[in-house]
């Protein structure tokens, strides 16, 4: 992937998850009985291995960070993401370096070996049952 | 064949570029083909081993994959697309719209980076 393409989605799933996100804190908690974003929750009535991060970003943004742990673990990946990467990607295009899509490049090879990739897959498979055992 | 070979030496190897072609073209995009032939046609005899050994994603199997496990980013992940993979991952398909979008794109997506890898030795 090039760098501008990649700074291109960056800068959209960016918007559209601070949209969200801020569209879900001003909501009050009970919406979550009724509307959900996601198709596949939708179709089989079973939450997803990503179910739950909305709402543990919200707990993480009102302090309430082991109710966020409890709903999600991944919420504090995608709020951490959510604060750095903003920051980041104006740094770059500001000074019009590429240091995010170096390190984008680095971080997608690290995934890639064996050792990384498969306990990472098995503690996403293990948070996935246990989101399934609290029926989010 | 020897004989053909010892009049002409070019011959072999267009005879390779196509059978090459022939059966690998469903992995690379169309406009990609004439440009993979002509770098085929004048790479050195020693790296014919290598490109043949080559394994590339067939983007049929990998657009089923996005079909049914799209939302979780696993088409994303198979093609090598890690990072894009780990994102979809974490938003749920991009709230249903990438994965959407990706039942769409996927099948280029994995021909370019078939495109990538073949690019490593031609």
């Amino acid at each position: 992937m090039r760098r501008n393409r990649l700074y291109l989605i960056l800068c959209v799933v960016l918007a559209a998850s601070y949209g969200w996100a801020s569209w879900s804190l001003t909501h009050t908690q009970d919406r979550y009985d009724n509307f959900t974003p996601c198709v596949f929750k939708y179709v089989t009535g079973i939450p997803c291995p990503s179910c739950g991060i909305t709402r543990s970003v919200v707990n993480i943004a009102r302090g309430n960070f082991i109710n966020a742990v409890l709903i999600n673990p991944l919420g504090f990946i995608a709020a951490a993401i959510m604060i750095v990467f903003p920051l980041w990607l104006l740094y770059d295009v500001t000074l019009k370096k590429d240091t995010l899509y170096k390190h984008y490049n680095k971080f997608e090879n690290f995934l890639k070996v064996k050792w990384v990739a498969i306990p990472l897959v098995i503690l996403v498979l293990v948070n996935w049952g246990w989101n399934i055992y609290k029926d989010l | 064949m020897d004989l053909e070979k010892s009049f002409n030496p070019k011959s072999n190897d267009s005879l390779k570029a196509d059978l090459y072609l022939m059966t690998n073209a469903k992995y690379f995009q169309g406009h990609h083909i004439n440009y993979i032939r002509e770098r085929l046609l004048s790479i050195d005899d020693s790296k014919w081993p290598l490109i043949f050994a080559a394994e590339f994603k067939d983007p049929s199997n990998i657009q089923l994959v996005s079909l049914f496990a799209g939302a979780w980013g696993i088409d994303r992940f198979m093609i090598g697309d890690t990072g894009v993979g780990v994102g979809k991952l974490l938003t749920c398909g991009g709230f249903g719209i990438w994965t959407i979008i990706d039942w769409f794109a996927i099948q280029d997506a994995t021909k370019q980076k078939n495109m990538e890898k073949l690019q490593q030795f031609i």
